[in-house]
């Protein structure tokens, strides 16, 4: 039965597109914004056009108000938006969310809202019969930033598995080192994951890695949205030119290294031998051992929680 | 009767159009809270409904101050002689469309409510001496034309900074004018070094106004002699710590002062004004 959206609270629909076996791409802002720049600019790319949006009063805040003369002329809230992409028969839906819907203060989504808002973007992937659903976001790792990082896959059904093994460049979280197949993809990039599970949908978040030091900052990683980008772009089988988002990653690079360098040279030595650790061959020990591994991580989290990092 | 969750409402009000004047109870000069009790008490402003806070508020425990036990309320309070609603609260802190819209409901469905004044305070870096203005914020031509007539700062720019967001107010003014509710924004600017104590100048030029407009006929006498003392209080202060009258001096002068000695300044003010001076 076809899910009549006139009446779901919140959606807005402008038109109501013919799309062929289409897919969802979805994200909001997370770690490095890795997951959003990654489908903000592949829906750049295609030029897709807006068809929808989920009204925010609900959801948000306002987050700037436009006063002239006196008189209150706007109320600008953060925007989550569903935009297509005609393909030739795959053809793509792709929502973005400017925030995430908090409650409490807390950075990321969680609870009832994230809930309702989770919901609301399945209910327009069910309407127009969205077969497969992707998220994105950031995988905090043991990296180094002058290094091409990994995707980390994790789907929501098995039959997904041996699709995501053919991946280049991608691990499931049971081939990430130290994780035994477990973790948590926090916020509405990995909650929409769950819910799709719930309702039927296959469901795969890409998660580029940002090095552990990076996590913190104010700072885009667009490196890591390159790597879901071309992880994501194979699986749909579509062919785009990234170099935009090497540009960016180019003046990102030099900020990042203004703040590497304000990191004390004895954490520094230590982070700098991340820069030789290789996981192509991940059965085989590695240059840096598990122990040392931890031992960078414990600096690492001391020296943040010390105050540092503050460049 | 109750207009169904979150709203309860305990009587009925009998006033024909009336205007909603509303006031946050955690305000700058503690100007919400006090003009909405002045009002309620020269006016005799009778309790007629409120808005349950569970959705509202963070209810883990309660908060004390000034030795008592806290809870979060917001109340409605209707002035019989008078077409006037009044509506005082704590500041929400989740939920605030519902919350605002909720207050509309009772405002609109509940009161026929014509025009809506929503309070304000502003800190600013000026002196106590300085003449207290009204900047207002409307949320509709017409209404701007309504107040042409009153001596207000009436063509604010304004833009949310980086950064920041907007106020709850302006949030509500948009609500407002979404709803077709004529209604204004009222800001005082106050001191930054009474932004956390009173100040009853403030308090009056937003009384005044609303009195010139809303017809209220308030004795003012007991708000003047309020006004008084605290600038003889001020004037005291000056006297006998140099620093304080530099400091003021300066501002007066229309000189910034440092992070640091802003800072001096409030605190050697309000340890002054605490101690009874």
């Amino acid at each position: 039965m076809e899910l009549d959206l006139g009446s779901a609270m919140g959606i807005k629909l402008y038109q109501e597109p013919e799309l062929e076996n289409p897919i969802l791409v979805a994200s909001w802002p997370g770690i490095g914004n890795i997951g959003i720049i990654a489908v903000d600019t592949l829906r750049g790319i295609l030029e897709a056009e807006e068809f929808g949006e989920i009204e925010p009063w609900d959801f948000f805040y306002p987050r700037r108000v436009f006063i002239r003369k006196g008189v209150l002329e706007y109320l600008e809230f953060p925007n989550s938006k569903f935009f297509f992409k005609k393909m030739g028969g795959k053809d793509l839906v792709f929502f973005i969310g400017e925030e995430q819907p908090t409650e409490g203060g807390r950075m990321y989504a969680e609870g009832r809202k994230a809930y309702q808002m989770a919901n609301l973007v399945l209910d327009v992937a069910e309407k127009f019969r969205c077969r497969r659903v992707y998220t994105s976001g950031a995988a905090v790792a043991l990296t180094h930033h002058t290094t091409k990082p990994r995707v980390w896959a994790v789907p929501n059904s098995e039959s997904l598995i041996p699709e995501i093994r053919g991946y280049e460049n991608t691990v499931l979280m049971s081939n990430v080192e130290g994780r035994g197949g477990h973790g948590n993809i926090t916020g509405l990039n990995g909650l929409l994951l769950g819910v799709a599970k719930k309702r039927g949908f296959e469901a795969i978040c890409l998660m580029g890695e940002i090095p552990v030091y990076l996590q913190g900052l104010p700072l885009s990683y667009p490196k890591a949205s390159k790597s879901v980008l071309e992880v994501l772009t194979r699986s749909l089988r579509i062919e785009v030119s990234l170099d935009k988002l090497d540009e960016l990653d180019q003046k990102v690079q030099q900020r990042i290294e203004e703040f590497y360098q304000q990191i004390p040279l004895e954490i520094r030595g230590q982070l700098d031998r991340l820069k030789h650790v290789t996981y192509a061959q991940p059965a085989e020990p590695g240059p840096i051992t598990e122990e040392e591994k931890k031992r960078i991580m414990e600096d690492v989290e001391k020296f943040f929680k010390k105050g540092g990092g503050g460049g | 009767m109750s207009l169904g969750k979150p709203i309860k409402i305990y009587k009925e009000v009998e006033l024909p159009r009336p205007s909603l004047v509303l006031g946050w109870k955690e305000d700058g000069g503690n100007l919400g809270r006090k003009v909405t009790d002045y009002l309620n008490n020269k006016l005799k402003g009778e309790e007629f409904a409120e808005i349950e806070p569970e959705e509202f508020f963070p209810l883990g425990g309660v908060a004390i101050k000034g030795d008592l036990a806290q809870f979060p309320e917001s109340k409605f309070y209707a002035c019989p002689e008078h077409e006037l609603v009044v509506f005082q609260s704590d500041t929400p802190g989740a939920e605030w469309y519902k919350f605002l819209n909720s207050v509309l409901d009772v405002a609109e469905n509940h009161c026929r409510v014509k025009e809506l004044y929503i309070i304000g305070a502003m800190v600013s870096f000026s002196a106590h001496t300085t003449p207290r203005e009204l900047l207002t914020v409307v949320n509709s031509a017409e209404m701007k034309e309504v107040l042409s007539q009153y001596d207000l700062a009436r063509d604010m720019d304004y833009q949310t900074p980086p950064g920041e967001r907007p106020t709850l107010n302006s949030f509500l003014l948009w609500i407002a004018r979404e709803r077709n509710i004529p209604g204004v924004s009222l800001w005082v600017p106050i001191p930054f070094y009474l932004a956390a104590m009173e100040d009853a100048q403030a308090h009056k030029k937003i009384l005044s106004f609303l009195n010139e407009r809303l017809v209220l006929e308030i004795d003012f006498s007991d708000l003047d002699q309020e006004i008084r003392e605290q600038n003889e209080k001020l004037a005291l202060a000056r006297s006998r710590f140099p620093q304080i009258d530099d400091y003021i001096n300066r501002l007066e002068s229309n000189l910034m002062l440092s992070e640091e000695e802003n800072e001096e300044l409030i605190r050697k003010i309000e340890d002054f004004l605490k101690e009874g001076a």
